[in-house]
This record gives structure tokens, sequence and C-alpha cells, in this order.
């Protein structure tokens, strides 16, 4: 199988990182002025200004500290997600990025994304992130309509994003993202309409398009628990995936992973190098890291986080997995799985040294006979169907 | 030696303070230490001591220095306290002299307890009667007391109050267990003759068989025989349980313990049977137990198919100690190959079933219950069938019965009405009523076996806040307008779901297990019919529809530790189903026959 196949449906951009499974950079900004209801990421409310410096300080700590992981890697990507990272004010962004750059030397072109919460930016404040190398920006919108944020207890509202929008454009910070959210209680068809249209008459290089999926600890779940509010039925939110997909693609997007769209070039490197199973470093409370074939987090818990950096002692590291030559290729699947041009057999023979139609076949059949799962030209990869029902699929790849 | 040996029992309802009562007697005899104690010591299963119910204590041999300044051997021999294992009663009452009756002092007598009592007195049994739990608030003793006397005929002077928590009056007990209940006579020169009345399987051992010696001696060494097989086999080991297994030289007449004599073959060490030795053996058998017939069956089916085998030999190791378990294999379309099994109530089912479970780690499918029904058909004769797939066709049947039981309810007269409607519902013929006090009543009913194993235990409890209680025993056959109700998925008849309802609750019932089935079948890739029919009408239907949704939305360096673990239990859940067709089956479905009522 030629290399050439592979990369039918993929950009040059993606080819040049999957030659090399390059390694990003994570650094988790773990703040927001105030936690949303349906989120399960780590997240405290900001307890006072000074304790972004103070984290600041460790961060950049920990960067040097973890100098060596860099060797002989070639850093692809820098994203900062959160929390919410726009939260660092621009000195603050310049220190860590600094930091980055004298322990890592990152590549003058490279992509340094960061997630932005609408209304914890302006135009100076975008201009002096530009500066300080932010090239490319996720923007937790959600919806177009105020309704929905509310009930989605955002601290934006849909002029903010307008707003927002308006203010890259002028500055020529074209390479953003917006993230949007279907399925949300109460949300019409019509709303859900006017989001993406508003969403893609934006002229973002990149959609991301969730389904709401709530952790049973988060509020709102527990509203849906006590009847307060209701999810919408499976079948609305499977027409609203399929609408907002067929929208999408018509608007000149992309369809490259389960929820994320773009246009051709644009996808995000960073994510993609979680897709394609390659390594990454994770720095800040929290953050994750996947290196030499073991997944690390660093605990998520702020004070221990602080005390240990600042204390000069182990990171507050605890291993999650170490993973074994099957545990790899089960993750690599799973995730190569959550990209539409899906996994080139061949290339994963080379990787990992098994054939993933002989070691899978009956999987594989049955998926396949159930419309889910497809190989063609040496790529496997799950069907338009296959997309939403993804973990029929993926969990069957588990060892 | 016999002179000061007292073999007892404990007839107790079941939450009247049994277990409690023999911790404080191991307790007070000093047969543990402190160290050792642990709360309901008796109860041999892990199972009973969850559930907080004593099915039946082990027995155990006490040391106890009365106040006449002699020292006596006190044997305990449990009965059951649940209406399911009555049988087993008269098998534990049969090897004693005497029993303890502990009545709980806020409920009085229960329906079963009195029939225990009954059993205890037409064996001649002494009977010394305990009023327990004394310490708790809503105690009336006194009641009790006088309920006791005018109920049972003993005297109310002569019953012992105690708090088996606290301990208070447990002494008293010891000293009445000594000085009431009459020696075993003494036989010693006789021909061995030993009652096995319980006994269960050691992986090193074989066997081992609980005996209480009615005449005669037993040694280690011993060729014994068994007197229903005529098999002989060489004595291992003899000894008691004080509480815990002690090798003993000799046991002789009046005396319990325990023997292992290699015997492997579970069917010749039955309960019952009676022991005598090879070189002089007894002219008869002892009176044997009464052969005891299941009256519930379902099928056992092992979740994976190639442990067919490991699952009949869990149920030989069962059958051991339990007679009345029964079990041959069948097949099954939607399940495959396993066994029928009968029992003796709800309750014993549930709890061979979670023993396989646990103790021999098998995966099993159980389906509904059945009663055996009798069938007469067109050309006269009968058959009995326990298995509805087994049902004949419609036009061959002449007449249809089904097992009737006499039962009996004690309650507060304030429920009185409550239990009369309840049993109308359940098909119920009234018997009599009578007044055992101004508060309380003996209501007697005829009532359908089937319709009293699905929820009549459940319902009657919480009709009645928890005072009824209820015993019953088979009184015959009768006539009914029975037909048999089939469960199709996709078209496709589960031959495992279906199961026999009365004409008038057919369309009921139906509906509401297609109901149940809809919420509890998940959503599969194809839509999924449910239909119940009798014979080609189908008179209800549901449908599962098609699965729409089953993704993560997001997952990245953070999340993937997260996310697998979420898919690693979607492929945990899809172990619990079984493919019937293109149809997953959560396992518990086969049960949901059941608990239609409760919703």
């Amino acid at each position: 199988m030629s290399g050439q196949s592979l990369l039918n449906n993929a950009s040059s951009e993606r080819k040049k990182l999957m030659r090399n499974y390059s390694t990003g950079i994570y650094i988790h900004i773990p703040f927001c002025i105030r936690k949303c209801n349906y989120c399960d990421f780590f997240s405290v409310p900001l307890p006072a200004k000074e304790y972004l410096q103070r984290y600041t300080n460790a961060l950049v700590a920990e960067i040097s500290q973890r100098a060596h992981e860099g060797a002989g890697k070639k850093i692809e990507s820098v994203y900062f997600g959160g929390g919410t990272p726009s939260l660092l004010s621009t000195e603050q962004l310049e220190t860590i990025i600094r930091a980055l750059d004298d322990n890592f030397r990152l590549p003058a072109d490279m992509e340094i994304s960061m997630e932005a919460n609408p209304a914890s930016l302006n135009a100076r404040k975008i201009q002096d992130f530009t500066n300080a190398r932010i090239n490319r920006l996720s923007l937790g919108v959600q919806s177009f309509s105020n309704d929905d944020l509310r009930v989605l207890t955002r601290i934006h509202s849909a002029e903010d994003v307008r707003v927002l929008i308006d203010i890259l454009h002028s500055q020529g910070l074209e390479n953003f993202n917006i993230d949007l959210i279907y399925g949300i209680p109460g949300q019409s068809m019509d709303r859900w309409i006017k989001s993406l249209q508003t969403a893609a008459d934006s002229s973002p290089m990149h959609i991301s398009m969730y389904l709401l999926q709530l952790d049973p600890g988060t509020p709102m779940a527990m509203d849906i628990k006590k009847g307060r509010m209701a999810m919408l039925d499976e079948e609305r939110e499977l027409e609203m995936y399929t609408l907002g997909r067929e929208y999408l693609q018509g608007r000149g997007f992309d369809h490259y992973e389960i929820s994320n769209f773009s246009f051709p070039g644009r996808e995000c490197k960073h994510n993609l190098i979680y897709w394609q199973a390659g390594e990454y470093i994770g720095i800040g409370c929290g953050a994750v890291s996947f290196m030499d074939k073991s997944r690390f987090i660093n605990k998520p818990d702020l004070k221990a986080y602080l005390y240990a950096i600042e204390n000069r002692q182990e990171r507050p590291v605890e291993e999650i997995e170490k993973m074994s030559h099957k545990g790899l290729i089960a993750d690599a699947i799973i995730l190569g799985l959550r990209l539409c041009s899906g996994i080139n057999m061949e290339k994963f023979r080379s990787r990992y040294g098994i054939d993933i139609s002989r070691e899978y076949s009956e999987v594989i059949k049955s998926c396949s006979q159930k419309g889910l799962l497809k190989i063609e030209n040496g790529q496997i990869s799950l069907t338009r169907k296959g997309y939403f029902l993804s973990n029929e699929v993926l969990c069957q790849f588990i060892a | 030696m016999h002179k000061r040996i007292r073999n007892f029992s404990i007839i107790a309802h079941i939450d009247h303070g049994k277990s409690t009562l023999a911790d404080r007697l191991l307790q007070i005899t000093g047969a543990l230490s402190e160290r050792e104690m642990r709360e309901q010591f008796l109860d041999k299963m892990d199972l009973e001591r969850e559930k907080g119910i004593t099915i039946k204590l082990q027995p155990v041999r006490l040391k106890y220095s009365s106040k006449d300044g002699q020292e006596y051997i006190l044997n305990l021999i449990d009965t059951p306290g649940h209406v399911d294992f009555s049988y087993e009663v008269s098998r534990s009452l049969a090897a004693c002299e005497g029993a303890l009756l502990v009545v709980d002092a806020s409920q009085g007598i229960e329906a079963q307890t009195l029939a225990n009592v009954y059993m205890a007195m037409e064996l001649n049994l002494e009977i010394i009667g305990v009023v327990n739990k004394i310490d708790l608030p809503g105690a009336e003793p006194e009641l009790v007391k006088q309920e006791m006397e005018d109920v049972l005929g003993i005297d109310r002077d002569e019953i012992i109050l105690i708090s088996a928590k606290t301990g208070a009056g447990v002494e008293d007990v010891l000293e009445a267990l000594a000085r009431q209940i009459p020696a075993p006579d003494n036989k010693e020169d006789d021909p061995l003759q030993a009652l096995i009345f319980d006994s269960y399987f050691d992986s090193y051992k074989g066997a081992i068989s609980y005996i209480r010696l009615v005449s005669g001696r037993l040694q280690k060494g011993d060729i014994i025989r068994i007197m229903s097989t005529n098999k002989e086999f060489e004595v291992m080991e003899i000894g008691v349980l004080s509480p815990y297994m002690t090798e003993v030289q000799s046991l002789s007449a009046g005396e319990v313990g325990y023997m292992a004599a290699g015997i492997k073959n579970v069917n010749d060490t039955r309960v019952g049977d009676t022991i005598t030795g090879a070189q002089r053996p007894a002219q008869k058998a002892l009176p044997g137990y009464q052969e005891v017939k299941p009256m519930v069956y379902c099928g056992l089916y092992p979740l994976e198919n190639n442990d067919f085998e490991k699952l009949r030999e869990a149920l030989d190791r069962l059958k051991l100690n339990d007679a009345s378990l029964f079990y041959e294999p069948e097949s099954s379309d939607a399940l495959g190959f396993g066994f029928r099994c009968g029992f003796l109530g709800l309750l014993h089912l549930e709890i061979i079933k979670e023993r396989l479970e646990r103790e021999y780690d098998l995966g099993l499918l159980a389906t509904a219950p059945s009663v055996v029904y009798k069938v007469i058909l067109t050309d006269s004769s009968e058959m009995y069938v326990q298995n509805p797939t087994r049902w004949p066709e419609p036009q061959k049947i002449e007449q249809v019965m089904e097992p009737y039981v006499k039962a009996t309810i004690m309650v507060p007269h304030d429920y009185v009405g409550a239990i009369m409607e309840l049993c109308q519902e359940k098909r119920g013929n009234y018997l009599t009523m009578e007044y055992l006090s101004p508060q309380r009543v003996m209501l007697t009913y005829k009532l359908p076996l089937s319709e009293i194993l699905y929820d009549f235990f459940d319902a009657l409890k919480s009709r009645t806040r928890g005072y009824a209680s209820l015993d019953y025993e088979i009184s015959g056959y009768e006539t009914a307008d029975l037909i048999k109700l089939d469960i199709m998925l996709n078209g496709e008849i589960v031959d495992a779901l279906s199961f026999i309802a009365h004409k008038d609750k057919a369309y009921y019932r139906a509906r509401a297990i297609v109901t149940k089935l809809r919420k509890i079948i998940p959503r599969q890739m194809y839509e999924v019919a449910i239909q119940a029919a009798i014979g080609n009408r189908v008179i209800a239907r549901e449908s599962v529809k098609a699965m729409r949704k089953d993704v993560l939305a997001k997952c990245y360096g953070g999340d993937i530790t997260r996310k697998k673990k979420l898919l690693e239990k979607q492929k945990e859940g899809k172990k619990k189903m079984k493919q019937i067709g293109q149809v997953e089956v959560p396992k518990d479905a086969f049960m949901t026959v059941l608990d239609i009522d409760k919703d």
C-alpha cells in the first residue's frame, strides 16, 4: 500500500503530522469567572487575581523542570486550555510562552492555540495576545441564542460574540474556532439552525459542534434528574447532528472528526495529535501527559499542585496508565476512528505491527453489516451513520 | 453422661431475634472468646448475614454450668424460620427433645411460628416460651405472654422475658434448658441409629454429615452402613461443633456431632437417612422425613454456554443438604442448555440461585417461576406441566387444574378488610375467621399457589404495615381457566419468556410485561417489536425504538482515560446481555414476569 492512498482526503498539514507523530504541549489554566452548570472539566472559580500570577510562576517552574521531556521531540503545537486561559494577562501569557520557547524551542510558525471565553476578550487583549504569538483562538460561543446561553449559564451574550468576531477580523486573526453546543434543553431546531448560520457567517476557519452530554455530577444533570429541565430526545439530537453536518459541509467546511469541521488545512493541529495517538506534555494543575507509552495526570488539586511546585518537591503526579502494547493499539484505534478519514491500515501495521483487518475481523464484520464501519482504499473508518453511534463500534475494539 | 445432654431447637419467626439469641448463648457459655465473636455467628451463609435473615443456624454444642452445680451439654439444632423451608422444621425437630419458642414482644405470634410449634407439640417436644426484644419501645410482653397462653396453652407464668440484644434474661433461658428439657433416652447399648439431619460437601473430606445419635455408639474407624442404600463406609473423622469442628473419639446415643466417612457421591448421604453399624445393624431405619415436593419451577441457564457442566456439579453439591432441590436438564431455543429446577418457594429459588452464583462463580439466567399445572387432555390422559413451553396445543386441552393452598394469615383486626380485599384480588376463597385475642385475627383462605408466588407476601406486608404473617400448605388441585401467553421479540417467540396466566388477568399481565420489557430492553441498532400473544392472537404490543445516539461528543488529551472507562463499561454491559436472534436482552428480563405487579 502506498502512502498516497492514505492521504487521499488528508491535507498536506496532516500528512506532515502523521509522519512524525509529533509532540504537543498542553497548558491547563484551571480558572473560570464562574463555572458553567454543564461543565465537567477541571476548573475552579478564580479566587483572587494574585492567584493567576502565582499559578503562572508555578507553570514556569514546571516547564523548566520538564524541559528534558522535550529532548529529541519535535514540538508541533501549544494549546492553552481550561478553565478560561484568556483570563491570563498579556504579561503572564508572555512569560509562559517565553519559558516554553526557552525550554522546548518552539518553531517560529507553529500553531499556538488558546481557548477563550468571549466575555474575557477585548480588542486590546487580542492585539496583545497575537503579539505574544497566539495565532489561533477557540471561542466558547456555544450558541447564538441568548435563551440557550442562559440555560447553559454562560457569562456572555450573543452580542458579545458578534462584537468580538468583528474585532478578530479587523485585526486579521482569521484562524479561530467557534464551539457550538446542540441538544440544549429547550433548544428548538430553528434556534439551532440560526446558531449554525450565524457561526458560519462569522467566517471562522473551524467549527466544533458538540452534543450536550452531562456528567452525572454537574448541576445541570441534577436539574434534569429532578425534572427541572429535560434533555431533548435522541431523535431530535440526531436530527440536529445531521442537519449541522450537512449545513456546514454546504458552507464549505470539511467534516474531519466526529464533532469537528474546518476549512481544508485549518484542522486543529493540537487535537490531531490526540486523535493520531501522538505524544503530548501536559503542564499545569490537572493536565494530562502521554509520553513514553504512559499517561500521567498532574493531580487536579490546586493547593497540592502549587505547594509541590513552590517547595520544589516532586510534581504531584499520579500515574494513570502504563500502557501495554495491546492498550496502545486499542487507544490508537478508538482515537483514530474519530477522524473521518479513519485509520490507514498499512501505516498502522508498520507502527504497531498488527493488521487491523485480520486482528479485529469479527468486530469489523459485524459493525460493517450494521452499516457503522467501512473499509475503503486501505482506510478503515466510521460511516456517516457510525459517527453518531460511534461508542457502539469503539467499545468493541477495547481489549 | 447422657443425662446432662439437652438437644433443642429454636422456633422463631424471621426477625424475631433468633441469631442474636444464639450469639448471646455462645457468649455466655464461653464457647467463643470476645475476639472470636462476630454478629450472627451461626448464620452459615454470607447470604444470610447480608440479608439479615436466618434460614437456619449451624448446629452447635455448648457447655453450661448450671446453678445446680452440674455441667450440661446443650446441643442447638436449629429450625428454619421461613415458610419456604417448613419441611426442614420437621427434620430438625425430630433430632431434639425440646424447643425454645421465641416471640417478638412487639409482634406477637406469627402464622409460621404457630405451624412450627404445632409440629413440635406433635413430636412431644418440651416447649420453653421466650418473649424477646423486651427492651424495645413498642414491646408489650404481657400481652404477648397472654397470647401465647391463649393460643398455644403455654403457662404464662413460665414464659421467660428476655432481650437477646442486651443479654437480659438469657441466663434464665440457659437455666430453663438445663432444667426443663428431658435428657435423651439412654440407648447406648442398642445397635447404632444416627439420623442425618444436615450435610454439606467439603472438597477435602467429602460429604460432612451432621448427625444425631438416637442409639448406640460411633467411633472413628467404625464401618457404617447407610440404611437406604446399604452402602458401607469407614468413619474417617467424628467430632462436635463447639462451635468450630472439634474431633472427638466417640459419640454415643443422645449426642449430636458431625461425621466424615469419605463419602464422595452426594446421593449416599441424604438428609433424613439413618446411619447404622455394619457389624451390628439396627433392625430398621429411624422414621425418615417425608419426601418434599418442589412447588415452584424455573429454568436456570448458564450465561456462558460452556458452564453447563459446572452448573450440574454445583447443583449436585447443593442437593446434598437440600433434598427439596430438584433439577433436570432442559434446553431452550432462546437460552441453550440449562436445567429445569424445582424449589420450595421463591426465597428458596433466590437463595439457590445466589449461592450458585457466589459459591460456584456461575453467571446465571433464571426464567420466570412457574407452578406445576395439571392438564387433562381431550383423550382423557393427564399430564403435569411445570414448564410453560411444554403447554399442550389449546385444542387438545380438555381441562386445566392448578395447585391451591390453604393459607393462614394472622393479622391485627384493623387490617382484616385489607387482607380480604387482597385475597379477593388474588382469586382467593374465604374459609374461616377466628379471633385469637380481641386484637388479633386468624383468617384462612384458599388461594391459587401461583398467586401467592408472585407478590402476595409483599402485598400482604405493605397493606398491613408489616403486621400480617402468612403460612400455607398445599391443599390440592382445582380447575382453572388458564391460558399460555407467549412473548415475541421481532416476531419470534422467546420460549423462555412464555408463561401461564389466568384468562381474566391475561390481558393485564400481557400489557404489563410488554411495557416492562420495553423499559428494560435497551435501544438496539434496529427497532425491536415486543408482542404478547395467546396462540396467534397478539393482545399487547410495544416497541423499542432503534438506537439513535451513542457517541462521545468530545475526546481530547485529558479525557482519554475517562472516556475509555465509559467504553469499557459499555463493553461490560454488553456481556450482561443475552443475544436472542438480533436482539440483546438483559438477563433480568426473564424474571420480569414476576415483578410486573409491583410497579
